[in-house]
């Protein structure tokens, strides 16, 4: 459509050129705006793939988890265990072999940046998210 | 006219692609965060934003080298081979303390802490390692053997509070050595020590120009200075009533600032179904029952830390007097009931 008007209105010597380029034009401009957008969609996708917490033992990574899926991971190391319990959008330590509780007695965590730290088994829990409103730090 | 238009159409195209790649594929600069379990008995972390994970790894991991340096010499329970420390300084020979000659970075926290000491009217005091240590001690049992848990005598702490007065703590700057002139007085510097390290880390950053960073050693937070484009980092402060749902009860905005929390309910042992936590009152040589947690804004986190921790043992009306008596300070108290108090300027924090 746009091209026949285009060589219409076009003086009829120039019009095979520039008709062409135009269309060039117009091709590459929709392949890059194609190529935008699904380059969006895909960061899009892939963001909002969903929340998760990384587990590390004495800074080694032991495991990732979803937040979006209840499960319970046992965390072993010789005689020490933390363990792990996901359940509805929530991570927490159920039980640990430390002496001191402070893992297994934290509030369960969900937003990104939570952590839940056993010092004496050396474990972090930690929440990853994409969303926004997180704050930076924890004070 | 019409290759003008095409044109504009043309560039228009171009734009709306850059845009929408941008903030995708070209970020200038990347979060990133380094961690550590090995210092001040907590959790370290370092976070910060650079252009790549080399040169992130490589500052922070200079940053993390320095705490481990400050560790070394702050910690009263470890001692390292060809090395004085704090730990060295309480050890007794022959039943007196040594004359030690020491790294000038202890002698640097030990005048601090005794400037936090006049601060604090003595409700920080680093002289009262025999009180603290006694409670370190039962704690310690108490969490190994629950069922056994114990309090300590009365007239255990009030014999070991006699040997507290912090002017026996003789500091010869000159020659750069430390001595404890009561035989039966050591030092704990557990409530300055962790946020002065994390100050000397906040100045070495900022020497080296390395501005886009926030240091946390347990809750001890130090931004240098601000997220990039100038944007404040945003600490939320933690809600010590850990069986609310709301995770955070304040959200504060800091450029160049510290925030520090004492709180009640990170550190305690529990006795006949009642919890006792880690801050000593130095009147009472008990707990301080008053509040679940106290937060103190400043820049300087060795302040930051010696403050909360002082105001955890004073009534809120004298907290409240001596932190309106300090410029850029500011606090927030959280009570039993989870009822909320904070200092006149805390608001200009505040999102």
């Amino acid at each position: 459509m746009k091209k026949n008007a285009n060589n219409k209105i076009s003086p009829v010597t120039a019009s095979r050129g520039n008709g062409r380029k135009i269309k060039n034009d117009v091709i590459f401009i929709a392949a890059l705006l194609i190529l935008a957008a699904l380059a969006a969609l895909a960061l899009f996708v892939f963001r909002s793939e969903g929340d998760f917490v990384t587990v590390t033992v004495n800074g080694q990574l032991y495991g990732e988890y979803s937040l979006s899926e209840n499960r319970r991971v046992e965390i072993n190391q010789g005689e020490n265990y933390n363990i792990l319990v996901i359940e509805d959008g929530y991570a927490s330590i159920e039980t640990a072999s430390c002496p001191d509780g402070i893992c297994s007695s934290h509030r369960p965590v969900k937003h990104g940046g939570e952590s839940i730290i056993c010092l004496p088994n050396k474990v972090v829990i930690e929440v990853h998210s994409a969303s926004n409103g997180a704050p930076d730090i924890i004070a | 006219m019409k290759r003008t238009f095409k044109t504009s159409v043309l560039l228009l195209a171009l734009m709306l692609v850059l845009c929408a790649c941008l903030p995708s594929c070209a970020p200038a600069t990347e979060k990133f965060s380094a961690y550590s379990l090995e210092f001040f008995d907590t959790a370290t972390t370092i976070t910060g934003y650079e252009t790549s994970k080399e040169r992130f790894d490589q500052i922070s991991g200079e940053v993390l080298a320095l705490l481990e340096e400050y560790h070394r010499l702050f910690t009263i329970y470890n001692r390292y081979e060809g090395m004085e420390n704090l730990c060295t300084v309480n050890e007794l020979k022959n039943g007196v303390h040594r004359v030690v000659k020491v790294d000038r970075k202890i002698i640097d926290l030990l005048l601090y802490a005794k400037e936090m000491y006049t601060l604090t009217g003595g409700k920080v005091n680093i002289a009262m390692g025999s009180v603290l240590s006694i409670w370190h001690d039962y704690r310690t049992a108490g969490l190994d053997d629950p069922f056994n848990a114990e309090l300590p005598p009365k007239e255990l702490l009030d014999e070991a509070a006699k040997h507290t007065d912090i002017n026996n703590l003789i500091i010869d700057e000159k020659n750069s050595t430390v001595f404890i002139s009561d035989p039966k007085m050591t030092l704990d510097v557990g409530a300055v020590a962790k946020g002065y390290a994390v100050e000397m880390a906040a100045q070495y950053l900022k020497e080296k120009g390395y501005l886009t960073y926030i240091v946390n050693v347990g809750g001890n937070v130090r931004a240098v200075e601000n997220k990039p484009k100038g944007e404040s980092w945003t600490a939320g402060i933690e809600n010590p009533g850990i069986e609310s749902d709301q995770t955070y009860l304040r959200y504060l905005q800091i450029s160049d600032l510290s925030v520090v929390t004492s709180g009640s309910y990170q550190r305690y042992y529990t006795v006949n179904g009642i919890d006792y936590h880690h801050i000593i009152d130095p009147v009472t040589l008990y707990p301080a029952q008053g509040y679940l947690s106290v937060s103190v804004v400043c820049r300087h986190s060795g302040m930051g830390d010696a403050l909360s921790t002082a105001l955890f043992c004073m009534t809120y009306e004298d907290g409240l007097a001596l932190v309106e008596s300090l410029e850029d300070v500011d606090a927030l108290w959280v009570f039993p009931n989870g009822e909320q108090k904070t200092s006149s300027k805390f608001g200009k924090y505040e999102k």
